[in-house]
């Protein structure tokens, strides 16, 4: 991964740095000339929010302090599977003062992937202590040094080493085995006394089954955590084919949602057409796993599948070179900026998205991405609308409502657009022909431009309406750790919630011309999940 | 409109409209079978105080067509979880769908939006995992919670 690379070349950056401050006779003036390549962008790094909305981290990270790139890659991985259920509500968050907690805010900082703010704090932090790498490793990886053989804790929950002493069977069958276990009420409060009621252990498995068929069509992820709420809901979630089968076929979460052609123009209308729209799992007619798999919750976790029940971001950092400070002749003071940006998308199940590139931080604005505010804060009367009925304490459109004046002014600059997955079906006609070969200027090629299934193309409005963006995306698993690949229970991350880059263009309506975005700085997608979203 | 009798486990009888518990499916078929012979029909899984509570969906049935919970079955679905479990074991032994996916839906929202923990707490149910077996399922149905 690149990633790596870079973050090691901030990290060198930083560690020379300190090494200078220590002995700064023998530094050398520093050439300061900008690079050509990186035109200075006006803006300064991101903004200072100290919002942090992740305390986790630094208890379950693998240790920093070994400054093994691949590690700090996992634990950024990682990060999408932490269990809070959304990060995207705000806590306040003193301003650090010590050098430890400058330490840590930049961990945090790195970890999100916001590497400006994370450089800014270490820097602060080597400044006030230039060992307080020192103390961070004995405050948060002590326990890492008592046990040197223990893996890095990879995954939130962390294997005792028990686990290795005693015979694990397989997954499967430990779950077969579960098969006849009833609930269990728990055990009386109080000795002698009647337990409370637990009537939920008397109904039969059918009428069971009934009542996480409901949960799991309204939400599959609740349904999810029944499975870890007893051994027998466990067997259910595991053998019940049929609700997994329908939500597999529903609209909200399963196939029936996905577009395997645009459903709608750029701004959300609906194109009807008599054709029958394709989709891989019919609600009316036979339906079969299709061959490599062998159960519908394979089915649901592997084929390509659009979420809506949250928000894709990808985070950039670049960084450009700034002149030399004129008080400063100091090498170590001649600035490095990194600016960092991020680029959401939010889908819907009618066809339509919501493109939007912002330096604004997702605490900010992720929970009010929606099509109705978008349109909102583009509208100028809406928006005085707004503030003379906000006297009144509610809005006309009523999503508006609460909606700070941060997000709102982000928001301007979200584009509609539509999407649609590669359809399967064409998949006989596989064209080798990679992304970077492909013009668009022949529009008819996307068929074959889409070999893959996993590809995701996204239609989006311009900056200008004479333009027209092309997105191509394809959708990827978050990788597994080769270490934690092993062993009784490997980790089993939710597949396809990455969308990797395979090509951005745009195209000028009025000139008929094709345009092509770099892409130099651009990172693929992460699916974070968001409370509410999707679910009615 | 014709009445029919249907006596409980405790051994009450309850007069009730015939079109009323035909739509228990079971009650439907015993009548089949039985003929309009007036006897009392015994529903002998069922005790007086969920029965009255059946019939009182029964007789509101007419006014709702969808399955949907809606206001007035949450009215209704406003009883104890034992109460709540009876009258879903009714509706599930009596066959009546209606009132089963009422019931059943219920349920499915006190487990919606709750922890493994919290949906134990709610239904008093024990946690029967050993800590090893519960990380095992933790790791294999991680990909479930979809982040």
């Amino acid at each position: 991964m690149d990633d790596n690379d870079e973050l090691e070349s901030f990290r060198q950056q930083w560690r020379e740095e300190v090494t200078r401050r220590s002995k700064p006779k023998a530094t050398t003036p520093a050439p300061s000339a900008p690079t050509p390549t990186a035109p200075p962008p006006a803006r300064l790094p991101p903004t200072r929010h100290e919002a942090s909305h992740r305390k986790a981290i630094e208890e379950e990270g693998p240790p920093l302090a070994s400054f093994d790139p691949d590690e700090l890659a996992q634990q950024v991985g990682q990060l999408s599977v932490e269990p809070p259920e959304d990060d995207f509500s705000r806590r306040e968050v003193a301003e650090p003062t010590s050098a430890l907690e400058h330490f840590e805010r930049a961990v945090e900082k790195e970890a999100e992937g916001n590497l400006g703010d994370s450089l800014s704090h270490y820097r602060k932090a080597y400044r006030l202590d230039s060992s307080v790498d020192k103390s961070y490793r004995n405050k948060h990886y002590a326990h890492v040094w008592k046990k040197p053989n223990q893996p890095a804790p990879a995954t939130p929950a962390a294997v005792t080493q028990q686990t290795e002493d005693s015979p694990t069977l397989p997954t499967p069958e430990l779950i077969a085995s579960f098969a006849h276990v009833p609930i269990s009420p728990v055990e009386p409060i109080v000795e002698n006394t009647p337990p409370p009621p637990c009537p939920i252990a008397t109904v039969p498995s059918e009428v069971l089954v009934e009542i996480l068929r409901h949960v799991a069509m309204d939400d599959p992820s609740a349904f999810g955590r029944t499975a870890l709420v007893c051994k027998r809901m466990a067997y259910h979630f595991a053998h019940e084919q049929h609700i997994w089968r329908r939500i597999c076929q529903s609209r909200e979460f399963g196939f029936q949602g996905m577009h395997y052609d645009f459903a709608c123009d750029l701004h959300g209308e609906p194109i009807y057409t008599l054709a029958p729209r394709y989709t891989p799992f019919p609600k009316d007619g036979p339906v079969e796993i299709p061959p490599p798999l062998s159960s519908w919750s394979q089915v649901f976790q592997t084929l390509p599948r659009i979420r809506f029940t949250g928000i894709y971001i990808s985070t950039v950092n670049y960084t450009r070179a700034g002149a030399a400070s004129a008080y400063s002749n100091l090498s170590w003071n001649s600035p490095i900026h990194i600016v960092t940006y991020y680029r959401y998308l939010r889908f819907y199940p009618d066809g339509s998205v919501i493109s939007l590139l912002t330096s604004t931080e997702p605490v900010d604005v992720v929970p009010h991405i929606s099509k109705e505010n978008v349109m909102a804060a583009r509208t100028p009367a809406h928006r005085k609308h707004q503030r003379r009925t906000s006297d009144a304490g509610h809005t006309l459109s009523g999503a508006t409502d609460s909606v700070p004046p941060l997000a709102m002014n982000t928001l301007k600059h979200g584009l509609r657009g539509r999407w649609r997955l590669a359809s399967p079906v064409d998949t006989s006609e596989i064209s080798e022909t990679p992304a970077e070969i492909w013009k668009p200027g022949s529009a008819s090629d996307q068929k074959s431009l889409l070999s893959d299934e996993r590809d995701l193309l996204i239609e989006t409005e311009g900056v200008d309406p004479k333009y027209v963006y092309t997105m191509h995306l394809s959708l990827r698993s978050p990788t597994v750790p080769k270490s934690a690949q092993f062993g009784p229970a490997p980790p089993n991350p939710s597949k396809n919630t990455k969308l990797a880059w395979k090509g951005f263009w745009s195209y000028n309506r009025l000139t008929d011309d094709w345009g092509e975005f770099g892409l130099r700085n651009d990172r693929a997608y992460v699916f974070r999940r968001v409370r509410g979203w999707g679910l009615d | 409109m014709s009445s029919i009798t249907l006596t409980s486990s405790d051994g009450v009888d309850i007069s009730v409209e015939r079109t009323t518990a035909e739509r228990s499916v079971l009650i439907k078929n015993m009548l089949e079978d039985l003929g309009d012979s007036g006897e009392a029909i015994p529903i002998p899984n069922v005790n007086e105080a969920v029965l009255k509570k059946v019939i009182e969906c029964d007789d509101d049935d007419n006014r709702r067509k969808t399955t949907d919970i809606d206001e007035w079955d949450q009215k209704f679905m406003q009883v104890d979880q034992e109460m709540l479990f009876e009258i879903i074991l009714a509706a599930n032994y009596l066959d009546i769908k209606a009132l089963l996916d009422v019931g059943c839906k219920t349920v499915a929202n006190m487990i919606k939006g709750k922890s493994p923990e919290e949906i134990r707490k709610t239904f008093n149910i024990q946690n029967d995992f050993t800590p090893e077996e519960e990380d095992q399922i933790r790791r294999e149905n991680e990909w479930a919670e979809d982040r």
